[in-house]
């Protein structure tokens, strides 16, 4: 197990090397800069920034200085918001995506599996019937408009709920509801699929014949066999929701680090939109190097080669 | 599993039992829209971090309602040598929020600073007017001592122009223009302006800030000019309209202006109570490339400028725009309404028949660039329909990304575009020098020698009168007689404002003091001897009533 982490962890090196590599170039390839404003800078006043930000020496100069930095866990600064560096940045933002994101796989996964548990068992039924529906919905309805609904019914009609920011726990709920919509659907449409295919099998016939209870067969036996398929998206899925939703955490104003991932690139600020490509990147290869492991749990007959 | 279920079950169930509204006493709740990009007023140029900055300092001017400057932290100044020499004297009794008296020092500090070509501050160049300032900000001199700022003693202040420059008076209320704390900049370097370690001298003091979400302000008990009636301001960063308008709705703000405010709900709640519109020094133009064809002929540019009849802006775009005909918006010096460019299509035709395109027969291909906002879309079309209706000529709308369409601009200008301009300062400087040949934002690429002769007379110009006269005759060959540009609308702010709150003033140049707001039924002691204390007496009958550049609200 030491060994396979280690194994990742040194395959990791030249994976996010790639990615720094080729974000570096493209958002340099990208037109407009991060100084081009509404009110054109004289000259002079360019070359003091430029010289300050060291964007005056040649692009493989730069990336080489860019390199040396990050071998030293430096990211570099934000040009947009001058007095930060990019550690203040991700320190302040990382945290609270992260806890918006646990809360809300807790929710697709607590909500996801049972939900296409019952579907897959009850085949057929009127609760299947729904519980697609409800799953499909999920799927194809975008979280702004999930948002936006929650934010009417909770918030602003019945007064329930806050209607946005992020001041206490009961401010976590619709948040953390709208970004849950899209992965429980999708947690209970995959786990449904998987279930229904685990239930034709002959050895759940076997332990049906030999007498063991319907609810025994499918949470002991079923269930288990089925969740492969699920811990697999369970990676990148994390991974996803960890690191923050840019319309999630625009709709109720809270201060994650999805939002990141589109303003620095409309601001063009490279150091910024390197920083959240590259931790992107990293949350993902942890993540699945941890649904590698957990296989080895939920089925033994997958060994991991360390 | 079970355990988890319970948990959340737990957590919602606790947690169904919002339900706040109404004020909090003694606290105003607004929304910036974004995080301030810094607090460093010395290399701030947005209008969310002035915000902040202009409630939490206070430098040696401030604006009266009428945006004429008032004392603040200087009692007088003395303008000498021709407008050459500024001597300011600072009050004594103004301190920093850790008790030091504020000093001449600080002033030399921060403006050298501001133009020390290491600290890289994008608005240095507003002080180049001060002797040495440029070479100084391009590295010609490195020693700070020659620049034309001195501290004569503690509360002395003297600046030296390298000409006469009448709008620098203005400057010197300016966010860019505030004093610093040596010690501490140079203690915390880029920390500073963290609330742990920054130092202010303004009616309120940095509490707190949580980056990209909220910024809490407290009122500065030491204040020199009383401490205010709020207590405490909060600033969120609520980035979505929708969003931040249901917490208003909500009662968990108490006031929206632009940035919270769509469209939508301007219409919506126009008429009522709580609603305000106000003016702002900002001017929208259609720009023409006069080195490009067809707008290197004047009088293509002129028939373009007159086909558009400027009061449909106000009804497509629905947030109480005003007509802009004159590149000088009124209420400055020499605004003069003649100036602009009347709406004429019959001339218009004729001018372009002149021009060998009768009917718009014959007319090139012409794309009309835009940034892809929704308002700047709306605009180009109607522009788009009103020169195909009272010109009979088609342009083509070409839509960019924000950079990608400033980058164009500052490389390699269309032959059309869309762009505004916000008043800095409320001089007709911060509008006329744009579309002088040296400036660097004018991207229509129209020298004019006669022009920029008039604008440097006229910032050299003393006498306010002379120089209004001045600004009127280069407004008159910018907007009729050369019209490299086509003004289309002034820009509004719209608020909603709660009922509890009383007090508060907008001016036009888009910025927002509180120090005169209170929250509640009743002012404070001695509110309306303070509210008023700078208050331009009103006009004299007879006497025409000048433009309003500050709305108050209630009070």
């Amino acid at each position: 197990m030491l060994l396979l982490i280690c194994k990742r962890a040194l395959m990791a090196i030249p994976v996010l090397l790639m990615v720094a590599t080729i974000t570096f170039l493209l958002v340099r390839i990208v037109p407009g800069g991060p100084f081009d404003a509404e009110k054109n800078l004289p000259p002079e006043i360019v070359a003091n920034i430029k010289a300050k930000y060291h964007l005056d020496r040649p692009v493989h100069e730069q990336y080489f200085l860019y390199l040396e930095r990050l071998v030293r866990g430096d990211l570099g600064v934000s040009y947009k918001y001058v007095n930060r560096t990019v550690n203040d940045i991700l320190a302040d933002a990382l945290p609270v995506s992260v806890q918006l994101g646990a809360l809300a796989l807790l929710i697709s996964v607590l909500a996801g599996i049972p939900l296409g548990s019952v579907a897959a068992v009850k085949r057929g039924t009127s609760f299947d019937f729904a519980a697609i529906a409800l799953s499909t919905a999920g799927i194809s309805v975008p979280s702004f408009l999930v948002g936006a609904l929650l934010i009417y019914v909770f918030g602003i009609y019945w007064k329930l709920l806050p209607v946005a920011l992020w001041e206490s726990g009961k401010h976590m709920i619709l948040p953390a509801v709208t970004l849950s919509f899209w992965p429980t659907a999708y947690v209970a449409r995959l786990t449904r699929a998987s279930m229904l295919e685990v239930l034709e099998k002959d050895w759940v016939r076997t332990a049906r014949s030999k007498g063991l209870s319907s609810v025994r067969t499918v949470v002991k036996h079923v269930l288990r066999n089925s969740l492969v398929p699920v811990i697999t998206v369970l990676g990148p899925l994390t991974a996803m929701l960890i690191t923050g939703s840019f319309t999630v955490e625009y709709i109720y104003a809270i201060p994650g680090m999805g939002r990141f991932f589109i303003t620095a690139v409309i601001n063009r600020d490279y150091d910024l939109i390197m920083a959240t490509s590259l931790v992107f990147a990293l949350i993902l290869i942890v993540m699945n190097t941890l649904v590698d492991i957990a296989y080895t749990y939920l089925d033994p007959r997958i060994k991991v080669k360390s | 599993m079970k355990f988890f279920a319970a948990l959340l079950a737990v957590f919602v169930l606790s947690a169904c039992s919002f339900a706040r509204t109404g004020p909090e006493p003694g606290t105003l709740r607004m929304n910036l829209g974004a995080e301030p990009p810094s607090l460093d007023w010395v290399v701030t140029t947005d209008s969310t971090s002035f915000d902040v900055v202009s409630n939490i300092m206070v430098g040696l001017t401030r604006y009266t309602d009428d945006l004429k400057c008032r004392p603040a932290g200087a009692s007088s100044w003395e303008i000498l040598d021709s407008g050459k020499r500024y001597v300011f004297h600072l009050r004594p009794d103004v301190k920093w929020s850790d008790g030091q008296p504020v000093r001449a020092q600080d002033y030399v500090y921060a403006w050298t600073r501001l133009l020390d070509p290491s600290t890289a501050a994008q608005y240095a160049y507003f002080f180049y007017p001060i002797e040495n300032a440029f070479e100084f900000n391009t590295g010609k001199i490195k020693d700070g001592e020659k620049l034309g700022i001195r501290a004569l003693d503690d509360w002395t202040l003297e600046v030296t122009l390298k000409r006469p420059a009448a709008y620098f008076i203005y400057l010197t209320a300016f966010c860019v223009s505030l004093p610093q704390r040596k010690d501490v900049v140079e203690c915390w370097g880029d920390r500073w302006t963290e609330p742990e370690h920054i130092v202010t001298n303004g009616a309120f003091l940095l509490k707190s800030w949580q980056h990209e979400y909220k910024i809490e302000l407290v009122a500065n008990p030491n204040y020199f000019e009383g401490e205010p009636a709020v207590k405490k301001i909060k600033m969120f960063m609520v980035a979505e309209q929708a969003t931040a308008f249901a917490l208003y709705e909500n009662d968990e703000l108490d006031y929206v202006d632009n940035r919270s405010f769509s469209t939508a709900d301007v219409e919506r709640c126009r008429h009522t109570a709580e609603y305000h519109n106000t003016p702002l020094l900002r001017n929208n133009y259609i720009g023409f490339n006069v080195t490009k064809k067809p707008f290197d002929d004047v009088r293509v540019r002129k028939a373009v400028s007159m086909a558009i009849d400027r009061r449909i802006f106000a009804k497509i775009l629905r947030r109480g725009e005003r007509p802009a005909y004159s590149w000088i918006p009124p209420g400055l010096d020499g605004y003069a309404k003649e100036s602009g460019a009347a709406f004429d299509p019959e001339q218009a035709r004729r001018l372009l028949a002149e021009a060998g395109y009768p009917h718009g027969k014959g007319f090139p291909a012409v794309g009309l660039l835009y940034p892809n906002r929704e308002d700047t879309r709306l605009v180009v079309e109607a522009i788009q329909d009103e020169l195909k209706r009272n010109l009979g000529i088609h342009i083509d709308l070409v839509n960019e990304e924000w950079k990608v369409y400033l980058e164009t601009l500052h490389r390699d200008p269309p032959a059309m575009y869309r762009n505004s301009w916000g008043a800095d300062y409320p001089d007709p400087e911060t509008f006329m020098n744009l579309f002088t040949s040296h400036n660097g934002n004018n991207s229509t690429r129209w020298a004019n020698s006669q022009y920029d002769a008039l604008i440097e007379a006229a910032e050299a110009e003393q006498n306010s009168a002379a120089r209004a006269k001045l600004y009127e005759r280069a407004d008159t060959m910018l907007c009729r007689e050369q019209a490299p540009i086509a003004c289309t609308y002034l820009s509004t702010q719209n608020l909603m404002v709660k009922p509890w709150v009383h007090g508060m003033a907008f001016n036009a140049l888009d910025m927002q003091f509180f120090e005169d707001c209170y929250i509640g039924d009743r002012p404070p002691a001695q509110w309306y001897q303070k509210r008023y204390r700078y208050q331009k007496q009103p006009p004299a009958p007879g006497q025409q009533a000048p433009v309003p550049l500050t709305t108050g609200v209630r009070g």
